[in-house]
């Protein structure tokens, strides 16, 4: 190429445009332009096949010269780097039609999500699904850290308006391919988004502090609470085997396309349960394993997930090892994936394991930091191997043991735990609030363990006399554990100052970025109640309703039930 | 001596693009014996739908230039509410100066003799990033936009890349 211009003697320059900077290329007068898109090829470093130049309102090409197109020195072209992942785009926006993505593409992902094991990972599934989950996420870590906040958050105006909309709860569902899928195959699950009644209620229920209160303090009350939502205890329970299973797995998935669980190699832990290498890895997604229907081997397994829990606690309350990514999704996929932590409770391979763990700490602690997810956070790994001999005289401890073999002590923690989830699949739209149920339980429970571990203080030891209240005491009062050295994490906790502020900002403008992506609901979040609820004050105002102020605050206070607000409006005056 | 002044004009104005070409369009002539008519290829604006687009268009310009508008053309094919579907571009500044029959638009939005190759391209790139549904050129396209993004996003997909291939 030099040498043809060369041989063409004289030599011009071209100034060649791009929209971010400007270079001068010389080259001969009368040189092909395919020679001249080398040349910027070289000066640009894009390929060549990448380049695009303009000049005159032509599009450049290669079997023509520069003289042709009266390219002559002084002049600027204008060149357009076209990006390499094109086709990619492409592909992606092919995978969103179809319900399964190409696993190419998710190979393509910066985060290298295809290596895991070649899952078809759901990358390609598209924004909807991964900032639902990004946000549920969010939600649930907050929530997770500070109970308080979840109160905080109910009455936060936005939320308000966010919950007083089913329409737009049940989009931002929908706005998932699997959920979708579920739901058509399960007309109960629809039945349940289209009945804004049963929503609403819910939800209420969710913002009534006293109401919360109990929730938090008794479990097992609070079981009973649930049972008065329609429906009953029996339709919860024939849910949770229904359909909690199947959209705890698309949930699973979803976690995938989670840019965070990307972020820090987490993804492999929910698409890794066949692989041998990460059993370790697996158990810490979930706390509440003793449930799983209770054999005694499961009890061992249980225990240590209780430990394994601790050291996530502990990180969660008193340490910066929370705000990582990882431990942020390491969190999060914790109260994501029960269903994942059963199955692999259930499979032999992991109880041996396990046994093998308890009996050989050096094994334990070489696992562990060939985990992939210790192994990408030194953090996470430094902390876990500081509790592992915790870990291990917890596991030891006859009285942990005991708890974890004896049936009714399990039976209690699974009857918690399907309450809960239950809570879950009966109003999923509220996963933000009703996350309180999934996620609040763990880090609490974890203190109080950390407890009978170090100190072998009572907690645990009581609920071998009594099992019912123990589970419910350790599992949601960890501020009566005395002195416990993680009560950070409890709810009473500091923390909205500490964690709790800044991520709730970033979650907030999340949910703000969701609203704005949901076509309808954009619109209903950013505006004034007034607004929002503008027809139902013309039809209060129509019917004698005149202060306006005072329709408003009904409305506020009803979610937008016109029927509740008059009752409401006519109380007030009745007073 | 108008036709004179027009051609002036408009070849200070092609040897200004010439040398100082703007961001986001390149213009030349279609018949380089012909001043009055150009050619023009639009970069599909970035962080628009029309992103990774080379959009060729025509402009025919009056011989009363510049008191009279030029008319635009797309050759390529654009999917949007304010091109219709011969690819004539209808915004307000290119329509004939005097206030609209229809009120639509207001005297100072339409032609001024102010304008020039630049300004009008700049106009239209923003259209394009912004389209104005009020007074749309191609009804359906104003349609998919308003009601159905996702379909509009589809075809204004395929456009890019039709016009990638040409």
């Amino acid at each position: 190429m030099a040498e043809s211009s060369e041989d063409s003697g004289s030599k011009i320059n071209i100034a060649v445009k791009t929209p971010k900077e400007k270079k001068d290329i010389e080259i001969g007068a009368d040189a092909s332009v395919k020679e001249f898109r080398e040349a910027i090829s070289k000066a640009f470093g894009a390929p060549v096949e990448q380049l695009c130049l303009i000049f005159a309102g032509k599009i450049l090409k290669d079997e023509e010269n520069l003289k042709q197109h009266g390219i002559k020195d002084g002049l600027t072209v204008h060149l357009v780097i076209k990006s390499a992942n094109r086709s990619q785009e492409q592909a992606a926006e092919r995978a969103q039609a179809a319900p399964t993505p190409s696993q190419a593409n998710v190979s393509n992902t910066p985060f290298n999500l295809g290596s895991m094991g070649g899952l078809p990972g759901l990358g390609g599934l598209g924004m909807g699904s991964s900032n639902f989950m990004d946000m549920q996420q969010r939600m649930q870590r907050e929530l997770m850290s500070n109970p308080e906040l979840l109160q905080n958050m109910m009455n936060n105006p936005m939320v308000q308006s966010l919950m007083s909309n089913p329409e737009v709860m049940r989009q931002l569902i929908t706005s998932n391919p699997q959920m979708r899928e579920l739901m058509e195959r399960n007309p109960e699950i629809t039945h349940m988004l289209n009945n804004p009644e049963l929503m609403r209620q819910t939800m209420q229920l969710t913002r009534n502090p006293a109401m919360m209160q109990e929730l938090m303090r008794q479990q097992d009350r609070a079981m009973s609470n649930l049972e008065s939502i329609p429906g009953g205890f029996g339709a919860l329970q024939r849910m949770y085997q229904e359909i909690q299973e199947p959209m705890l797995n698309a949930a699973q998935s979803m976690g995938r396309g989670n840019p965070f669980a990307a972020l820090s190699g987490q993804s492999q832990e929910s698409s890794g349960t066949q692989q041998q290498g990460q059993e370790n890895t697996d158990p810490l997604p979930n706390p509440w394993v003793p449930q799983s229907p209770g054999s005694t081997s499961i009890g061992t397994t249980g225990s240590t997930t209780t430990t394994t829990g601790t050291t996530a606690g502990n990180a969660l309350g008193s340490n910066p090892v929370f705000n990582t990514p990882g431990m942020q999704s390491l969190m999060s996929q914790m109260t994501q994936n029960p269903q994942l932590m059963q199955n692999m409770l259930q499979a032999p391979y992991m109880q041996s394991m396990l046994q093998h763990l308890s009996a050989n700490p050096e094994l334990a602690s070489q696992i562990m930091s060939q985990s992939p997810i210790f192994a990408g956070n030194p953090q996470l790994q430094e902390y876990t191997r500081q509790q592992l001999p915790i870990f291990l005289q917890q596991m030891q401890n006859p009285e942990v043991q005991n708890v974890m073999t004896n049936p009714r002590a399990l039976q209690a923690i699974m009857q918690i735990q399907q309450g809960l989830q239950t809570l879950q699949a009966e109003s999923p739209s509220l996963l933000p609030g009703m996350g309180l149920a999934g996620a609040v339980p763990p880090p609490m429970t974890i203190p109080g363990s950390t407890n009978s571990g170090t100190t072998g203080s009572s907690t645990v030891t009581t609920s071998t006399t009594s099992t019912t209240a123990t589970t419910a005491t350790s599992g949601t009062m960890p501020t009566t554990s005395p002195g416990a050295p993680a009560n950070t994490a409890t709810p009473s906790g500091g923390l909205p100052g500490q964690g709790g502020a800044d991520p709730l900002g970033g979650f907030m403008a999340q949910m703000l970025g969701m609203m704005a992506q949901g076509q309808g609901g954009g619109a209903d979040l950013n505006t004034a109640p007034e607004q929002r609820y503008a027809s139902q004050l013309e039809q209060l105002a129509a019917m004698g309703f005149i202060n306006r102020e005072a329709n408003i605050q009904a409305l506020i206070a009803t979610y937008g039930d016109v029927n509740d607000a008059i009752d409401r409006l006519l109380q007030q005056r009745g007073n | 001596m108008a036709q004179e002044r027009s051609a002036l004009l408009l070849h200070r104005q092609l040897g200004e693009l010439m040398k100082n070409p703007v961001e986001g369009f390149s213009a030349g002539l279609i018949d380089d014996d012909d001043i009055y008519k150009w050619e023009v290829l639009i970069i599909g604006p970035p962080d628009t739908l029309f992103e990774g687009g080379f959009f060729k268009a025509h402009l025919y310009f009056p011989k009363d230039y510049p008191l009279k508008p030029p008319k635009m053309k797309f050759i390529s094919d654009v999917w949007h509410p304010n091109i219709d579907k011969n690819g004539d571009v209808c915004i307000s500044i290119l329509h004939e100066p005097g206030d609209d029959k229809y009120g639509y638009e207001k005297a100072n939005e339409r032609w001024l003799p102010i304008h020039t190759v630049e300004t009008i391209l700049l106009s239209v790139i923003s259209m394009l990033a912004d389209p104005n549904d009020e007074s749309p050129a191609n009804v359906d396209a104003a349609k998919d936009w308003r009601e159905n993004p996702a379909e509009f996003k589809k075809k204004v997909a395929r456009c890019v890349r039709k016009s990638q291939e040409e």
